[in-house]
């Protein structure tokens, strides 16, 4: 289903904490089944740019959007739409690993469609056992699905966090930094984990590591101070910039 | 001397410090709990837990009024203010700014500084002098201004300390707030949060203040919510005052009662929370 139309695109947004203008004027498209990274010195808007686009920015008091999302054909930051919908088509995975307290890793990755409504113990053990085969963790929890979330490892519940948000069939996952938290052996694993949700979804990904963004990203997107500096295929982004300030970001003289 | 050695030295006289202030702060509790053990054990018995009170003159007797009493009113209170205070403490905690908000945490804060015993003539202005008569009703509507404070304050406290990605990451599952809130933030919780009621609970059931004119205290057994009751904080200050020499010995039973069974409950809570950590 690879095609050419977008299947998420932000026109001019601006996003305001009270006073502070964090983000400029930002219009970038997003392709299906592609990873797009944003990167950018830290403090240039990248995860306030990212929380946008499920209107979890909303969550932070003083915050505010203008602009357009598309998603769908629809502006998702008009006030008339449920952000409870727009956040089922376009889930998230945090900085920090969060599985639900006293839950088990079953009941984490279930938990959104439970409280949907969907009870059926064979269609949730279904959905158990794929989704943690996304997020590469089957084969490490298959047998202590009863044991807490948080009994597991950082690595482990930041896939455990990938299979929860997998779990409620989103076409978009949006990525806030998911592997800062984590060691090279764990992020690795995740990396690894990406190339393969990309056949399913597209996927979106602020990242501090600009290695990481080279790695596994199609696309990448270089912020400073809320300003969109340079978007392109990452090779040429890394290769062949053709602003002077993405060079100088990414080859450390600044940033 | 050198300068490890001074150092070292310093070390070990800030330690010493520490270990001083705990044994400090230690030792009232261990002295009283001591002394109740000494004078009320030897009074304690099986009659004191199944008996009434015999006439002043003959031994024996027992408390088991007062026990159940204290039970009963602690219960109607705790059955008053719990929830309500669960409720408004999880109002607080998720939804906290704002005037209403500030103007509950102020009035909550008020409350948990004002002495029980105008908190009992509260009570007795509004419920023991249009009935007119003390009640038990009267004593567990006391109990419950006493808890509810408590409750409110700690069950915000408990579920500030839960990270707000944690409430985002349950909104990003395309979840209404309100289900993010109850079925992830505060059953996740609910470990702690009841730690807080059994702590406020605890606290009531010692209070005598709030119970002396409007639960009033009783020498036969009742469960009448419209009469008066007895309860182990009033019974052992009517007992402690008396001039007889055997329902003296029976107050200091009381009290060792009372003493154990409010360190009980704060033990069994504080099990519950370290069973159970949660992050």
């Amino acid at each position: 289903m690879s095609d050419n139309t977008p299947i998420l695109t932000t026109n001019n947004i601006n996003i305001w904490y009270d006073q502070f203008h964090a983000i400029k004027n930002i219009s970038i498209s997003y392709l299906p089944n592609s990873i797009s990274a944003i990167i950018g010195p830290s403090g240039c808007g990248k995860s306030t740019y990212l929380r946008c686009l499920n209107r979890i920015h909303e969550e932070v008091p003083g915050a505010r959007a203008t602009g357009e999302v598309i998603y769908n054909g629809k502006n998702i930051l008009d006030p008339n739409v449920d952000p409870v919908l727009i956040r089922r088509n376009i889930g998230m995975v945090f900085q920090k690993p969060n599985p639900f307290p006293a839950m088990s890793i079953f009941d984490n990755v279930v938990i959104g469609l439970k409280l949907q409504g969907v009870n059926q113990k064979q269609k949730l053990k279904g959905v158990v056992e794929s989704c943690l085969k996304k997020a590469a963790l089957w084969d490490e929890v298959k047998d202590i699905l009863n044991k807490p979330g948080t009994s597991l490892s950082g690595g482990q519940q930041q896939r455990l966090c990938i299979a929860r948000t997998l779990a409620v069939n989103p076409k978009i996952v949006l990525m806030d930094e998911p592997t800062s938290a984590l060691d090279p052996i764990a992020t690795g694993k995740i990396e690894e984990l990406m190339q393969e949700l990309k056949k399913e979804y597209t996927v979106i990904i602020v990242t501090h590591n600009m290695q990481q963004a080279a790695r596994i990203s199609d696309y990448t997107s270089f912020f400073v101070l809320g300003d969109l500096i340079e978007h392109g295929t990452s090779s040429q982004i890394f290769t062949n910039p053709k602003q002077q300030k993405t060079e100088d970001y990414i080859s450390g003289r600044f940033g | 001397m050198n300068y490890y050695q001074i150092q070292k030295l310093k070390s070990h006289f800030f330690i010493g410090l520490l270990y001083f202030s705990a044994a400090f702060v230690l030792a009232p509790l261990i002295m009283v709990i001591i002394f109740l053990f000494l004078k009320g054990a030897s009074s304690l018995n099986i009659d004191f837990f199944i008996n009434l009170p015999k006439p002043v003159g003959e031994t024996g007797g027992g408390m088991a009024h007062a026990i159940l009493g204290t039970f009963y009113m602690v219960g109607i209170g705790t059955i008053i203010s719990v929830p309500l205070g669960i409720i408004c403490g999880i109002y607080l905690a998720e939804y906290g700014k704002g005037k209403i908000p500030t103007c509950l945490r102020m009035a909550s804060d008020l409350l948990t500084g004002v002495p029980s015993i105008v908190i009992g003539i509260f009570a007795y202005t509004l419920i023991v002098v249009p009935f007119k008569s003390f009640s038990a009703l009267a004593g567990g509507v006391a109990l419950s201004l006493i808890i509810l404070p408590i409750v409110i304050r700690s069950t915000e406290e408990i579920l500030k300390l839960i990270p707000g990605h944690i409430r985002e990451a349950g909104l990003a599952l395309g979840l209404p707030r309100w289900k993010v809130i109850y079925f992830i933030i505060v059953k996740g919780n609910l470990p702690n949060i009841f730690t807080g009621v059994i702590l406020a609970i605890s606290r009531a059931a010692g209070e005598t203040a709030p119970l002396l004119f409007t639960a009033f205290g009783n020498m036969y057994l009742s469960y009448s919510l419209t009469g008066p009751m007895a309860s182990l904080p009033v019974q052992i200050y009517n007992y402690a005052i008396s001039p007889f020499e055997d329902w003296q010995r029976q107050a200091w039973a009381g009290a060792f009662v009372l003493i154990i069974l409010v360190l009980g409950l704060n033990i069994f809570s504080r099990m519950i929370v370290n069973r159970k950590q949660l992050f």
